[in-house]
Protein backbone atom coordinates (compact mmCIF):
# COMPACT_ATOMS: atom_id res chain seq x y z
CA UNK A 1 0.00 0.00 0.00
CA UNK A 2 1.58 3.26 -1.09
CA UNK A 3 0.64 5.23 2.00
CA UNK A 4 2.53 3.11 4.48
CA UNK A 5 6.08 4.31 4.01
CA UNK A 6 6.98 7.55 5.72
CA UNK A 7 10.65 7.99 5.13
CA UNK A 8 12.90 5.82 3.10
CA UNK A 9 14.52 2.60 3.85
CA UNK A 10 15.58 2.49 7.49
CA UNK A 11 12.85 0.01 8.19
CA UNK A 12 13.87 -2.38 5.49
CA UNK A 13 17.32 -2.67 6.94
CA UNK A 14 16.42 -2.44 10.58
CA UNK A 15 13.68 -4.87 11.09
CA UNK A 16 10.40 -3.81 9.59
CA UNK A 17 9.73 -7.02 7.71
CA UNK A 18 7.93 -9.53 9.93
CA UNK A 19 10.74 -12.05 10.10
CA UNK A 20 13.30 -9.32 10.73
CA UNK A 21 11.09 -8.09 13.57
CA UNK A 22 11.03 -11.57 15.03
CA UNK A 23 14.82 -11.69 14.81
CA UNK A 24 15.08 -8.35 16.60
CA UNK A 25 12.74 -9.57 19.33
CA UNK A 26 14.94 -12.62 19.74
CA UNK A 27 18.07 -10.51 19.95
CA UNK A 28 16.51 -8.36 22.67
CA UNK A 29 15.51 -11.46 24.54
CA UNK A 30 19.09 -12.79 24.36
CA UNK A 31 20.58 -9.51 25.49
CA UNK A 32 18.13 -8.36 28.14
CA UNK A 33 17.29 -11.76 29.67
CA UNK A 34 20.50 -13.67 29.16
CA UNK A 35 23.06 -10.85 28.94
CA UNK A 36 24.36 -12.23 25.69
CA UNK A 37 26.85 -9.55 24.59
CA UNK A 38 26.95 -10.83 21.03
CA UNK A 39 23.20 -10.18 20.73
CA UNK A 40 23.75 -6.60 21.88
CA UNK A 41 26.50 -6.16 19.31
CA UNK A 42 24.21 -7.46 16.63
CA UNK A 43 21.50 -5.01 17.70
CA UNK A 44 23.98 -2.13 17.53
CA UNK A 45 25.06 -3.26 14.07
CA UNK A 46 21.48 -3.50 12.86
CA UNK A 47 20.34 -0.15 14.19
CA UNK A 48 23.47 1.88 13.56
CA UNK A 49 21.97 3.08 10.24
CA UNK A 50 19.10 4.52 12.28
CA UNK A 51 21.51 6.42 14.54
CA UNK A 52 23.48 7.62 11.53
CA UNK A 53 20.36 8.73 9.73
CA UNK A 54 19.11 10.66 12.75
CA UNK A 55 22.49 12.33 13.24
CA UNK A 56 22.48 13.41 9.61
CA UNK A 57 18.95 14.76 9.82
CA UNK A 58 19.33 16.55 13.10
CA UNK A 59 22.87 17.81 12.71
CA UNK A 60 22.79 18.79 9.09
CA UNK A 61 25.25 21.62 9.42
CA UNK A 62 27.24 20.27 12.32
CA UNK A 63 30.95 19.94 12.10
CA UNK A 64 32.57 17.60 12.69
CA UNK A 65 29.82 15.13 11.88
CA UNK A 66 31.71 12.27 13.55
CA UNK A 67 31.25 13.89 16.98
CA UNK A 68 27.52 13.99 16.57
CA UNK A 69 27.45 10.44 15.25
CA UNK A 70 29.19 9.35 18.42
CA UNK A 71 26.51 11.05 20.50
CA UNK A 72 23.79 9.38 18.42
CA UNK A 73 25.49 6.00 18.94
CA UNK A 74 25.50 6.59 22.66
CA UNK A 75 21.78 7.28 22.44
CA UNK A 76 21.34 4.04 20.54
CA UNK A 77 23.13 2.06 23.26
CA UNK A 78 20.91 3.62 25.91
CA UNK A 79 17.84 2.76 23.88
CA UNK A 80 18.99 -0.86 23.44
CA UNK A 81 19.59 -1.23 27.16
CA UNK A 82 16.36 0.41 28.28
CA UNK A 83 13.89 -0.77 25.66
CA UNK A 84 11.03 -2.74 27.11
CA UNK A 85 9.83 -5.24 24.51
CA UNK A 86 6.95 -6.30 26.76
CA UNK A 87 5.16 -3.02 26.04
CA UNK A 88 4.64 -4.13 22.48
CA UNK A 89 5.99 -1.05 20.70
CA UNK A 90 8.55 -1.56 17.98
CA UNK A 91 12.08 -0.68 18.97
CA UNK A 92 12.32 2.28 16.55
CA UNK A 93 9.49 4.17 18.21
CA UNK A 94 11.51 4.07 21.44
CA UNK A 95 14.93 4.54 19.87
CA UNK A 96 14.14 7.65 17.79
CA UNK A 97 13.19 9.94 20.71
CA UNK A 98 15.98 8.48 22.87
CA UNK A 99 18.67 9.16 20.25
CA UNK A 100 17.27 12.62 19.42
CA UNK A 101 17.10 13.41 23.13
CA UNK A 102 20.78 12.55 23.46
CA UNK A 103 21.70 14.84 20.58
CA UNK A 104 19.56 17.70 21.86
CA UNK A 105 21.18 17.44 25.26
CA UNK A 106 24.60 17.42 23.62
CA UNK A 107 23.78 20.56 21.66
CA UNK A 108 22.61 22.33 24.81
CA UNK A 109 25.52 21.23 26.99
CA UNK A 110 28.33 21.67 24.48
CA UNK A 111 27.50 25.26 23.63
CA UNK A 112 26.64 24.18 20.11
CA UNK A 113 24.57 27.34 19.63
CA UNK A 114 27.75 29.33 20.09
CA UNK A 115 29.75 27.15 17.71
CA UNK A 116 27.16 27.38 14.95
CA UNK A 117 27.89 30.97 13.97
CA UNK A 118 31.60 30.23 14.04
CA UNK A 119 31.22 27.22 11.75
CA UNK A 120 28.96 29.24 9.48
CA UNK A 121 31.51 32.02 9.38
CA UNK A 122 34.31 29.66 8.47
CA UNK A 123 32.19 28.24 5.68
CA UNK A 124 31.33 31.74 4.51
CA UNK A 125 35.05 32.53 4.26
CA UNK A 126 35.63 29.36 2.25
CA UNK A 127 32.81 30.25 -0.10
CA UNK A 128 34.15 33.78 -0.47
CA UNK A 129 37.63 32.52 -1.30
CA UNK A 130 36.33 29.92 -3.75
CA UNK A 131 34.18 32.57 -5.38
CA UNK A 132 37.22 34.75 -5.97
CA UNK A 133 39.34 31.88 -7.21
CA UNK A 134 36.72 30.66 -9.66
CA UNK A 135 36.03 34.21 -10.84
CA UNK A 136 39.72 34.76 -11.50
CA UNK A 137 40.07 31.48 -13.34
CA UNK A 138 37.09 31.89 -15.61
CA UNK A 139 36.63 35.67 -15.74
CA UNK A 140 33.03 35.36 -14.60
CA UNK A 141 31.22 34.88 -11.33
CA UNK A 142 30.38 31.24 -10.57
CA UNK A 143 26.88 29.93 -9.89
CA UNK A 144 25.91 28.58 -6.48
CA UNK A 145 26.00 25.05 -7.92
CA UNK A 146 29.54 25.55 -9.22
CA UNK A 147 30.64 26.74 -5.78
CA UNK A 148 28.95 23.77 -4.12
CA UNK A 149 30.67 21.35 -6.49
CA UNK A 150 34.02 23.02 -6.12
CA UNK A 151 33.89 22.99 -2.32
CA UNK A 152 32.08 19.63 -2.12
CA UNK A 153 29.33 21.05 0.07
CA UNK A 154 25.54 21.33 -0.32
CA UNK A 155 24.02 24.16 -2.33
CA UNK A 156 22.13 24.94 0.87
CA UNK A 157 25.42 25.66 2.61
CA UNK A 158 26.46 27.95 -0.23
CA UNK A 159 23.17 29.85 0.01
CA UNK A 160 23.62 30.17 3.77
CA UNK A 161 27.14 31.44 3.21
CA UNK A 162 26.02 34.02 0.64
CA UNK A 163 23.46 35.15 3.19
CA UNK A 164 26.11 35.43 5.89
CA UNK A 165 28.51 37.27 3.62
CA UNK A 166 25.88 39.79 2.71
CA UNK A 167 25.22 40.48 6.38
CA UNK A 168 28.45 42.42 6.46
CA UNK A 169 28.80 42.19 10.22
CA UNK A 170 29.19 38.43 10.08
CA UNK A 171 32.32 38.07 8.04
CA UNK A 172 34.88 40.29 9.59
CA UNK A 173 36.53 42.77 7.30
CA UNK A 174 39.79 41.81 8.91
CA UNK A 175 39.48 38.13 8.17
CA UNK A 176 42.53 37.04 6.21
CA UNK A 177 41.90 36.41 2.56
CA UNK A 178 42.66 33.07 1.02
CA UNK A 179 45.70 32.24 -1.09
CA UNK A 180 49.37 32.31 -0.25
CA UNK A 181 50.80 33.85 2.90
CA UNK A 182 52.13 36.83 1.00
CA UNK A 183 48.72 38.08 0.02
CA UNK A 184 47.20 38.04 3.46
CA UNK A 185 46.03 41.61 3.47
CA UNK A 186 43.12 42.64 5.65
CA UNK A 187 40.20 43.94 3.59
CA UNK A 188 40.32 47.26 5.37
CA UNK A 189 43.76 47.95 3.90
CA UNK A 190 42.87 47.15 0.31
CA UNK A 191 39.87 49.41 0.48
CA UNK A 192 41.85 52.43 1.57
CA UNK A 193 44.35 51.99 -1.20
CA UNK A 194 41.76 51.43 -3.87
CA UNK A 195 40.19 54.78 -3.19
CA UNK A 196 43.30 56.56 -4.26
CA UNK A 197 43.39 54.75 -7.57
CA UNK A 198 40.13 56.22 -8.64
CA UNK A 199 39.20 59.65 -9.56
CA UNK A 200 35.78 60.04 -8.10
CA UNK A 201 33.18 61.65 -10.22
CA UNK A 202 31.53 64.32 -8.14
CA UNK A 203 27.82 63.88 -8.17
CA UNK A 204 25.31 66.61 -8.73
CA UNK A 205 25.15 68.94 -5.73
CA UNK A 206 21.40 68.69 -5.17
CA UNK A 207 21.73 64.98 -5.32
CA UNK A 208 24.54 64.65 -2.89
CA UNK A 209 22.27 65.50 0.03
CA UNK A 210 21.77 61.83 0.85
CA UNK A 211 24.67 60.38 -1.10
CA UNK A 212 26.95 62.96 0.49
CA UNK A 213 26.66 61.10 3.75
CA UNK A 214 28.39 58.10 2.26
CA UNK A 215 32.15 57.62 1.94
CA UNK A 216 33.54 58.27 -1.55
CA UNK A 217 34.23 54.62 -2.26
CA UNK A 218 30.64 53.65 -1.46
CA UNK A 219 29.35 56.44 -3.71
CA UNK A 220 31.58 55.23 -6.51
CA UNK A 221 30.37 51.65 -6.21
CA UNK A 222 26.74 52.78 -6.16
CA UNK A 223 27.28 54.92 -9.19
CA UNK A 224 29.04 52.20 -11.15
CA UNK A 225 26.20 49.79 -10.41
CA UNK A 226 23.15 52.01 -10.75
CA UNK A 227 24.20 54.82 -13.09
CA UNK A 228 26.69 53.06 -15.34
CA UNK A 229 24.95 49.71 -14.94
CA UNK A 230 28.09 47.64 -14.58
CA UNK A 231 27.80 44.14 -13.14
CA UNK A 232 29.11 43.55 -9.65
CA UNK A 233 31.95 41.52 -11.14
CA UNK A 234 32.93 44.39 -13.45
CA UNK A 235 32.80 46.80 -10.53
CA UNK A 236 34.95 44.45 -8.49
CA UNK A 237 37.58 44.47 -11.24
CA UNK A 238 37.51 48.22 -11.65
CA UNK A 239 37.68 49.03 -7.98
CA UNK A 240 40.03 46.20 -7.08
CA UNK A 241 37.88 44.54 -4.42
CA UNK A 242 36.00 41.26 -4.48
CA UNK A 243 32.50 40.89 -5.88
CA UNK A 244 31.34 39.81 -2.44
CA UNK A 245 32.70 43.02 -1.07
CA UNK A 246 30.84 44.96 -3.76
CA UNK A 247 27.68 43.09 -2.81
CA UNK A 248 28.09 43.96 0.84
CA UNK A 249 28.89 47.60 0.11
CA UNK A 250 25.84 47.95 -2.10
CA UNK A 251 23.58 46.49 0.52
CA UNK A 252 24.92 48.67 3.28
CA UNK A 253 24.85 51.81 1.15
CA UNK A 254 21.29 51.24 -0.04
CA UNK A 255 20.19 50.59 3.56
CA UNK A 256 21.81 53.84 4.63
CA UNK A 257 20.31 55.80 1.77
CA UNK A 258 16.87 54.39 2.54
CA UNK A 259 17.22 55.35 6.17
CA UNK A 260 18.30 58.86 5.17
CA UNK A 261 15.54 59.41 2.64
CA UNK A 262 12.85 57.75 4.78
CA UNK A 263 13.44 59.99 7.75
CA UNK A 264 12.19 63.22 6.11
CA UNK A 265 9.44 61.32 4.32
CA UNK A 266 8.05 60.10 7.62
CA UNK A 267 8.26 63.55 9.16
CA UNK A 268 5.94 64.89 6.49
CA UNK B 1 -3.02 31.57 16.74
CA UNK B 2 -4.77 34.73 15.69
CA UNK B 3 -4.40 36.44 12.34
CA UNK B 4 -2.59 35.17 9.31
CA UNK B 5 0.59 33.11 9.60
CA UNK B 6 3.79 35.08 9.13
CA UNK B 7 4.82 33.01 6.17
CA UNK B 8 2.63 31.00 3.87
CA UNK B 9 4.13 29.08 0.99
CA UNK B 10 2.48 27.18 -1.79
CA UNK B 11 4.89 24.98 -3.66
CA UNK B 12 5.13 21.97 -5.85
CA UNK B 13 6.24 18.83 -4.00
CA UNK B 14 9.61 18.78 -5.78
CA UNK B 15 12.49 17.69 -3.58
CA UNK B 16 14.38 20.96 -4.06
CA UNK B 17 11.50 22.89 -2.54
CA UNK B 18 12.26 21.48 0.90
CA UNK B 19 15.36 23.66 0.85
CA UNK B 20 13.15 26.65 0.08
CA UNK B 21 10.98 25.90 3.12
CA UNK B 22 14.09 25.60 5.30
CA UNK B 23 15.38 28.93 4.03
CA UNK B 24 12.04 30.62 4.72
CA UNK B 25 12.15 29.17 8.21
CA UNK B 26 15.71 30.39 8.76
CA UNK B 27 14.68 33.85 7.59
CA UNK B 28 11.75 33.86 10.00
CA UNK B 29 13.93 32.60 12.87
CA UNK B 30 16.45 35.32 12.18
CA UNK B 31 13.76 38.00 12.06
CA UNK B 32 12.11 36.97 15.32
CA UNK B 33 15.20 35.93 17.26
CA UNK B 34 14.63 32.20 17.61
CA UNK B 35 17.57 30.49 19.25
CA UNK B 36 19.67 28.19 17.01
CA UNK B 37 18.91 24.97 18.90
CA UNK B 38 15.18 25.63 18.72
CA UNK B 39 15.53 26.45 15.04
CA UNK B 40 17.35 23.18 14.51
CA UNK B 41 14.49 21.26 16.16
CA UNK B 42 11.85 23.08 14.15
CA UNK B 43 13.78 22.82 10.92
CA UNK B 44 14.41 19.09 11.33
CA UNK B 45 10.76 18.36 12.10
CA UNK B 46 9.44 20.55 9.29
CA UNK B 47 11.92 18.95 6.89
CA UNK B 48 10.58 15.51 7.81
CA UNK B 49 7.00 16.62 7.22
CA UNK B 50 7.95 18.14 3.85
CA UNK B 51 9.99 15.10 2.81
CA UNK B 52 6.99 12.99 3.51
CA UNK B 53 4.94 15.10 1.10
CA UNK B 54 7.70 14.99 -1.51
CA UNK B 55 8.05 11.22 -1.32
CA UNK B 56 4.59 9.94 -0.61
CA UNK B 57 1.73 12.42 -0.84
CA UNK B 58 1.27 12.13 -4.59
CA UNK B 59 2.44 8.57 -5.04
CA UNK B 60 5.42 9.49 -7.12
CA UNK B 61 3.66 12.26 -9.03
CA UNK B 62 3.76 16.03 -8.68
CA UNK B 63 1.28 18.04 -6.67
CA UNK B 64 1.01 21.18 -4.55
CA UNK B 65 1.65 21.55 -0.86
CA UNK B 66 1.42 24.42 1.57
CA UNK B 67 3.54 25.41 4.50
CA UNK B 68 2.48 27.94 7.11
CA UNK B 69 4.79 29.35 9.74
CA UNK B 70 3.66 31.55 12.59
CA UNK B 71 5.87 32.94 15.34
CA UNK B 72 4.24 34.39 18.42
CA UNK B 73 4.97 34.91 22.08
CA UNK B 74 3.86 31.37 22.92
CA UNK B 75 6.18 29.70 20.47
CA UNK B 76 6.09 28.73 16.86
CA UNK B 77 3.51 26.91 14.80
CA UNK B 78 4.34 25.11 11.58
CA UNK B 79 1.78 23.45 9.37
CA UNK B 80 2.50 21.31 6.32
CA UNK B 81 -0.50 20.45 4.18
CA UNK B 82 -0.85 18.36 1.06
CA UNK B 83 -3.78 17.48 -1.14
CA UNK B 84 -2.77 13.96 -2.01
CA UNK B 85 -2.95 10.63 -0.26
CA UNK B 86 -0.60 11.82 2.48
CA UNK B 87 -0.09 10.03 5.73
CA UNK B 88 -3.30 8.86 7.26
CA UNK B 89 -2.90 8.57 10.97
CA UNK B 90 -6.53 7.57 11.18
CA UNK B 91 -5.64 4.47 9.26
CA UNK B 92 -2.13 3.96 10.53
CA UNK B 93 -0.78 4.68 13.93
CA UNK B 94 2.77 5.82 14.29
CA UNK B 95 3.63 2.34 15.50
CA UNK B 96 2.34 0.82 12.31
CA UNK B 97 4.47 3.02 10.12
CA UNK B 98 7.49 3.23 12.36
CA UNK B 99 9.54 1.41 9.80
CA UNK B 100 9.99 4.97 8.60
CA UNK B 101 11.38 7.44 11.07
CA UNK B 102 9.78 10.65 9.82
CA UNK B 103 6.80 10.58 12.15
CA UNK B 104 8.71 9.59 15.28
CA UNK B 105 11.18 12.40 14.53
CA UNK B 106 8.34 14.93 14.23
CA UNK B 107 6.79 13.64 17.44
CA UNK B 108 10.07 13.72 19.32
CA UNK B 109 11.05 17.25 18.26
CA UNK B 110 7.71 19.08 18.40
CA UNK B 111 5.94 19.88 21.64
CA UNK B 112 2.65 18.84 20.13
CA UNK B 113 1.55 17.60 16.75
CA UNK B 114 -1.79 16.94 15.16
CA UNK B 115 -2.50 15.04 11.99
CA UNK B 116 -5.68 16.12 10.29
CA UNK B 117 -7.50 15.15 7.14
CA UNK B 118 -7.82 17.95 4.60
CA UNK B 119 -11.32 18.35 3.17
CA UNK B 120 -11.27 17.06 -0.38
CA UNK B 121 -8.30 14.80 0.30
CA UNK B 122 -4.88 15.21 1.77
CA UNK B 123 -3.24 15.52 5.13
CA UNK B 124 -2.22 18.36 7.37
CA UNK B 125 0.56 18.03 9.91
CA UNK B 126 0.21 20.83 12.47
CA UNK B 127 3.23 21.14 14.73
CA UNK B 128 3.64 23.40 17.72
CA UNK B 129 6.96 24.28 19.30
CA UNK B 130 7.09 25.89 22.74
CA UNK B 131 10.38 27.70 22.15
CA UNK B 132 9.37 31.34 22.09
CA UNK B 133 11.12 33.84 19.84
CA UNK B 134 13.00 36.65 21.57
CA UNK B 135 11.22 39.24 19.46
CA UNK B 136 7.82 37.92 18.43
CA UNK B 137 6.50 39.89 15.47
CA UNK B 138 3.63 42.30 15.88
CA UNK B 139 0.33 40.88 14.95
CA UNK B 140 -0.28 42.27 11.53
CA UNK B 141 -4.05 41.97 11.45
CA UNK B 142 -3.73 40.65 7.92
CA UNK B 143 -6.66 38.54 6.89
CA UNK B 144 -6.33 35.02 5.67
CA UNK B 145 -7.13 35.62 2.11
CA UNK B 146 -6.79 35.83 -1.54
CA UNK B 147 -3.18 37.01 -1.73
CA UNK B 148 -1.88 33.72 -3.04
CA UNK B 149 -4.37 33.71 -5.89
CA UNK B 150 -3.61 37.35 -6.73
CA UNK B 151 0.06 36.64 -7.32
CA UNK B 152 -0.35 33.34 -9.11
CA UNK B 153 1.19 33.65 -12.56
CA UNK B 154 -1.24 31.07 -13.79
CA UNK B 155 1.58 29.41 -15.68
CA UNK B 156 2.45 25.80 -15.04
CA UNK B 157 5.99 24.86 -14.11
CA UNK B 158 8.25 25.75 -11.24
CA UNK B 159 6.15 28.35 -9.43
CA UNK B 160 6.44 29.33 -5.79
CA UNK B 161 3.82 31.50 -4.11
CA UNK B 162 4.43 33.15 -0.79
CA UNK B 163 2.79 35.66 1.49
CA UNK B 164 4.81 37.13 4.27
CA UNK B 165 4.42 39.75 6.95
CA UNK B 166 4.81 41.93 8.85
CA UNK B 167 7.65 43.86 7.24
CA UNK B 168 10.14 42.87 9.96
CA UNK B 169 9.59 39.22 9.00
CA UNK B 170 9.53 39.90 5.26
CA UNK B 171 12.95 41.52 5.57
CA UNK B 172 14.38 38.22 6.80
CA UNK B 173 12.40 35.85 4.62
CA UNK B 174 12.06 37.40 1.15
CA UNK B 175 15.80 37.81 0.36
CA UNK B 176 16.50 34.24 1.44
CA UNK B 177 13.68 32.76 -0.59
CA UNK B 178 14.49 34.81 -3.68
CA UNK B 179 18.20 34.07 -3.53
CA UNK B 180 17.47 30.35 -3.19
CA UNK B 181 15.35 30.55 -6.33
CA UNK B 182 18.03 32.62 -8.08
CA UNK B 183 20.53 29.89 -7.27
CA UNK B 184 18.12 27.36 -8.72
CA UNK B 185 17.89 29.44 -11.91
CA UNK B 186 21.69 29.12 -12.28
CA UNK B 187 22.34 32.77 -11.51
CA UNK B 188 25.94 33.71 -10.82
CA UNK B 189 26.85 35.04 -7.39
CA UNK B 190 26.73 38.65 -8.54
CA UNK B 191 23.25 38.19 -9.96
CA UNK B 192 22.18 36.37 -6.79
CA UNK B 193 23.37 39.40 -4.88
CA UNK B 194 21.36 41.67 -7.20
CA UNK B 195 18.33 39.51 -6.50
CA UNK B 196 18.87 39.97 -2.76
CA UNK B 197 19.18 43.73 -3.22
CA UNK B 198 15.99 43.72 -5.25
CA UNK B 199 14.26 41.76 -2.46
CA UNK B 200 15.45 44.32 0.11
CA UNK B 201 14.12 47.17 -2.00
CA UNK B 202 10.76 45.48 -2.57
CA UNK B 203 10.27 44.76 1.12
CA UNK B 204 11.35 48.27 2.13
CA UNK B 205 9.06 50.05 -0.30
CA UNK B 206 6.05 47.73 -0.45
CA UNK B 207 5.32 48.52 3.20
CA UNK B 208 1.94 50.25 3.22
CA UNK B 209 1.30 49.51 -0.46
CA UNK B 210 -0.13 46.05 -0.12
CA UNK B 211 -3.87 45.76 -0.26
CA UNK B 212 -4.05 42.65 1.89
CA UNK B 213 -1.71 43.42 4.77
CA UNK B 214 0.90 40.83 3.87
CA UNK B 215 3.27 41.03 0.96
CA UNK B 216 2.59 38.49 -1.75
CA UNK B 217 5.47 37.23 -3.83
CA UNK B 218 5.03 34.79 -6.69
CA UNK B 219 8.11 33.47 -8.43
CA UNK B 220 8.42 31.39 -11.53
CA UNK B 221 11.80 29.85 -12.25
CA UNK B 222 13.31 28.85 -15.58
CA UNK B 223 17.00 28.36 -16.37
CA UNK B 224 18.67 31.79 -16.21
CA UNK B 225 15.33 33.54 -15.67
CA UNK B 226 13.20 34.57 -12.73
CA UNK B 227 9.79 36.15 -13.00
CA UNK B 228 8.68 37.79 -9.80
CA UNK B 229 5.16 38.99 -9.17
CA UNK B 230 4.51 41.34 -6.27
CA UNK B 231 1.00 42.01 -5.05
CA UNK B 232 -1.75 42.55 -4.45
CA UNK B 233 -0.90 46.25 -4.28
CA UNK B 234 -3.33 49.10 -3.83
CA UNK B 235 -4.25 50.63 -7.16
CA UNK B 236 -1.63 53.14 -8.19
CA UNK B 237 0.95 51.78 -5.79
CA UNK B 238 2.83 49.44 -8.13
CA UNK B 239 4.18 52.33 -10.19
CA UNK B 240 4.70 54.35 -7.03
CA UNK B 241 6.72 51.48 -5.56
CA UNK B 242 9.07 51.79 -8.48
CA UNK B 243 9.36 55.53 -7.95
CA UNK B 244 9.85 55.13 -4.20
CA UNK B 245 12.75 52.82 -4.83
CA UNK B 246 14.48 55.54 -6.85
CA UNK B 247 17.48 57.02 -5.10
CA UNK B 248 18.65 60.57 -5.49
CA UNK B 249 21.36 60.55 -8.07
CA UNK B 250 21.05 56.85 -8.73
CA UNK B 251 17.69 56.69 -10.43
CA UNK B 252 15.28 53.81 -10.18
CA UNK B 253 17.25 51.17 -8.34
CA UNK B 254 14.65 48.47 -9.01
CA UNK B 255 14.84 49.12 -12.73
CA UNK B 256 18.59 48.62 -12.75
CA UNK B 257 18.39 45.41 -10.79
CA UNK B 258 15.62 43.93 -12.93
CA UNK B 259 15.55 43.29 -16.66
CA UNK B 260 12.01 44.39 -17.20
CA UNK B 261 8.87 45.30 -15.34
CA UNK B 262 5.18 45.65 -15.93
CA UNK B 263 2.22 46.81 -13.87
CA UNK B 264 -1.12 45.15 -14.40
CA UNK B 265 -4.53 45.20 -12.79
CA UNK B 266 -5.61 42.22 -10.72
CA UNK B 267 -9.22 42.63 -9.70
CA UNK B 268 -9.53 45.70 -7.54
CA UNK B 269 -5.79 45.78 -6.94
CA UNK B 270 -2.67 45.66 -9.07
CA UNK B 271 0.43 43.56 -9.34
CA UNK B 272 4.00 44.36 -10.30
CA UNK B 273 5.84 41.89 -12.50
CA UNK B 274 9.61 41.92 -12.56
CA UNK B 275 11.89 39.88 -14.78
CA UNK B 276 15.42 38.99 -13.85
CA UNK B 277 17.84 37.26 -16.14
CA UNK B 278 21.35 35.94 -15.86
CA UNK B 279 23.36 38.21 -18.09
CA UNK B 280 26.38 37.27 -20.13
Amino acid sequence: MPTTAVTPSIGSRAGHAPNAQAEVAQLFERWQRREDESAREELVRRFMPLARSLARRYGRSSEPFEDLLQVASLGLLKAIDRYDAERGHPFQSYAVPTILGEMRRYFRDSGWAIHVPRGAQERALKVRDAQERLSNETGRAPTANQLAQYLEIDVEDVIDALQAIRAYETVSLDAPRGGGDDDVVPYGDTIGRDDERYELVELDATVSSALGHLPPRDRLVLQLRFVEDLTQTEIAERVGISQMQVSRLLRRSLDQLRALTDAPAQAR
Amino acid sequence: MAGAPNVRLRLSNRAENVLLVRQALSGLAEAVGLDPIALNDVSTAVTEACNNVVLHAYEGGEGPFEVELAAHENGLDATVRDHGSGIRPGVQTVEEVSGGIGLPVIQALSDSVEFRDVPGGGTEVAMHFDAAPAEPPEESGAEEGAELEAIDHGTPGDVTLMTVGPTSVARGVVPRVLSTLAARAYFSTDRISDTQLLADALVAHADGSTSAGHLGVGVSVAPRHLEIRIGPLQTGRAGALFGAAAMDGLGPVLERLADGHEVSAAGSAEVLDLKLAQRG
